[in-house]
């Protein structure tokens, strides 16, 4: 018999054995699992679980009330505004005069009314309101492959009450009816888009023309 | 002289156990619960990420192209980068991009995306829009983004027990997760960025963009992960590493104050440009200067591992001292040895030897401290390249 001192005390001409990496001892096996690896993993589990189920679902119970009120304006980058409808929710976007720390007005707000939405998107854009509408429409194609929503019809011309002149196209979706505007401010473009349940109508609701009028850009955003 | 061999070799088979080093890593274990779980969080982030590519895919094709490319090229420098500061106990590649594919796919698309979202709707429906805008993701990202990455190390601990030994090899893998998310949160940023001139100018749009989130991402998640994980080895205690509750939390802690800080940097810096780059700036060094010295406190025990690896090389005179000295020290120890020599040719080979001798522990590790073939042949190899003479293949 070999003394084990002497064994390891010389290297050895074949590596020591060592168990195959999956290999599991008897007394640490449950159903053919090592059962050492079932708590940390029901750990990331219940994290998993925590931050994709639980948390979104409290969120949605959460309701959420911010009303327009008569004279509210909401203000976005590049300092484009519009006056949203008096009575529906904001769900995002900041009141002008609300402004950041940063400095920045976030690039979309959105206001909601029961099923009716309401959304002004701001970017730059070098060329007319035509030719955002057809940018428009070609990225929205792209996005959606010929599936949900669609711009439809000939773009008809639109006057702001600042009197600025962009162009407006119907956007129609399997249950989903509304319109696009386009603008252009200098190098700043401006996007409206208004949807609703496809039964409210073909015309947009008069609402919706009083938020796309009320879209101007203040001095500031000029500059 | 026979005893202390006896006890060096001895020592040689307990770092070779503590350290796991050398040890081969399988990725399919299926009698291992952690390897399902693996399987499909990460299966579920990839169809996230793949769906969103595909949707967003001929609307942003240029942009994405582009991220894609640059991210990729970013990636390999950052591997390359991994390999030249781990000379010593290093964790198998296998193992590495187990790592990186967790923080890519699960960590962002099966956790942390959906989390932020619905915080950070929460906040803005309980202290506001405005609030939520200027402290809504540094406040929600600490949390959700480090944790979710930080659990993907839990489950490499269950999948590869025997080679997840040590601070060190949580702040390598750490490191690669964070490589992961950094990616995939990139080209999903680049993708933002490319929609917001209405999907035209898309490489403009998104240029930017990507080269700030190069330049910034070394000190962003990649560092963050690193630390969050070493510190999280700490907490729980390996083979190769006591557990150090306190100093666990502290290194959890530091990671998630860093990125509330570095996220809420526009706030912090108002309306100021200026202001905002000195912060940038700041924050960048502040956690440089952290990693660095976590990285030098966790490496030791790594250097260690060498020493006891190849002292009973020293003592059988295929290394010497200086050679040893400089194999387990650091990289002034490494630069010393080199420049000793007078010549440039024996600078030169000195530093051959020193990578023959690096070939040779790794070596010592695969063959468990045995005498193997290529073991023996190892050896030569030292002994080759110290003579001068050319090689035979």
């Amino acid at each position: 018999m070999s003394d084990p001192e002497t064994a390891v005390s010389s290297a050895a001409a074949a590596p020591r054995f060592e168990p195959d990496e999956r290999w599991v001892p008897a007394d640490e096996r449950w159903f053919g699992l090592d059962r050492r690896t079932i708590r940390p993993t029901l750990a990331v589990f219940a994290l998993a679980l925590v931050m994709s189920v639980v948390l979104p679902i409290i969120d949605a119970k959460v309701p959420y009330h911010d009303i327009v009120k008569a004279g509210d304006v909401l203000e976005l980058e590049g300092g484009v505004t519009f006056v949203p409808e008096a009575g529906w929710g904001i769900t995002s976007g900041l009141r002008a005069g609300h402004v950041p720390l940063s400095g920045e007005y976030p690039a979309t707000a959105t206001v909601e009314d029961g099923a009716m939405k309401f959304t002004l998107r701001t970017g730059q854009f070098h060329g007319d309101a035509n030719q955002l509408l057809d940018q428009i429409e070609a990225t929205s194609e792209a996005l959606n492959r010929g599936r949900g929503v669609r711009l439809t019809g000939a773009p008809t011309s639109i006057v702001t009450d600042q009197g600025k002149q962009g162009a407006t196209v119907r956007i129609t979706g399997p249950h989903t009816a509304g319109v696009v505007a386009a603008f252009v401010f200098d190098a700043r473009g401006v996007e409206a888009v208004a949807t609703g349940p496809s039964d409210a109508g073909a015309e947009p609701a008069a609402t919706v023309l009083r938020m796309i009028d009320s879209i101007s850009q203040t001095g500031e955003g000029k500059r | 002289m026979t005893t202390t061999l006896a006890e060096l070799d001895r020592a040689r088979d307990t770092a070779l156990d503590l350290s796991g080093w050398g040890r081969r890593f399988s990725f399919y274990q299926p009698r291992n619960f952690a390897f399902w779980g693996y399987l499909l969080l990460v299966g579920i982030g990839i169809l996230v990420f793949l769906s969103t590519l595909a949707r967003e895919y001929d609307a942003y094709g240029q942009a994405i192209g582009l991220a894609v490319t640059s991210f990729a090229i970013y990636g390999a420098l950052f591997w390359w980068f991994t390999q030249h500061i781990d000379h010593y106990a290093k964790l198998p590649a296998k193992l590495m991009v187990v790592a990186f594919v967790w923080g890519g796919f699960a960590a962002t698309g099966a956790m942390a995306a959906n989390a932020n979202d619905a915080i950070l709707a929460l906040y803005a429906k309980t202290f506001g829009q405005v609030w939520a805008l200027d402290w809504g993701a540094g406040l929600a990202a600490p949390f959700t983004e480090e944790w979710a990455k930080g659990s993907g190390l839990l489950l490499l601990i269950a999948m590869a027990p025997r080679q997840v030994r040590t601070a060190f090899d949580g702040f390598i893998l750490g490191a690669f997760i964070g490589l992961g998310f950094q990616i995939v949160e990139d080209i999903t940023y680049a993708m933002t960025s490319a929609g917001t001139q209405f999907g035209a100018n898309q490489i403009g749009a998104s240029v930017g963009t990507i080269i700030l989130r190069m330049v910034s991402g070394v000190a962003a998640h990649i560092l963050y992960s690193a630390i969050f994980c070493a510190g999280l080895v700490y907490l729980l205690g390996r083979p190769g590493e006591p557990r150090k509750v306190g100093r666990g939390l502290l290194l959890i802690a530091i990671p998630m104050l860093l990125h509330g800080a570095w996220d809420s940097l526009a706030a912090i810096a108002g309306p100021s440009a200026l202001k905002l780059i000195g912060l940038l700036i700041a924050t960048i060094v502040v956690a440089l200067a952290i990693v660095v010295r976590v990285y030098q406190s966790t490496v030791k025990r790594e250097q260690d591992f060498v020493r006891d690896v190849m002292a009973p090389e020293q003592a059988r005179d295929v290394i010497t001292a200086a050679e040893l000295d400089a194999m387990a020290g650091n990289r002034k120890a490494r630069k010393a040895y080199r420049k000793a020599g007078r010549k440039r040719s024996e600078r030169k080979r000195a530093r051959y030897v020193l990578d023959a001798a690096y070939a040779l522990a790794d070596e010592l590790a695969a063959a468990r401290g045995a005498d193997t073939d290529r073991v023996r042949f190892a050896r030569t190899e030292v002994a080759r390249i110290r003579a001068g003479v050319p090689s035979r293949w």
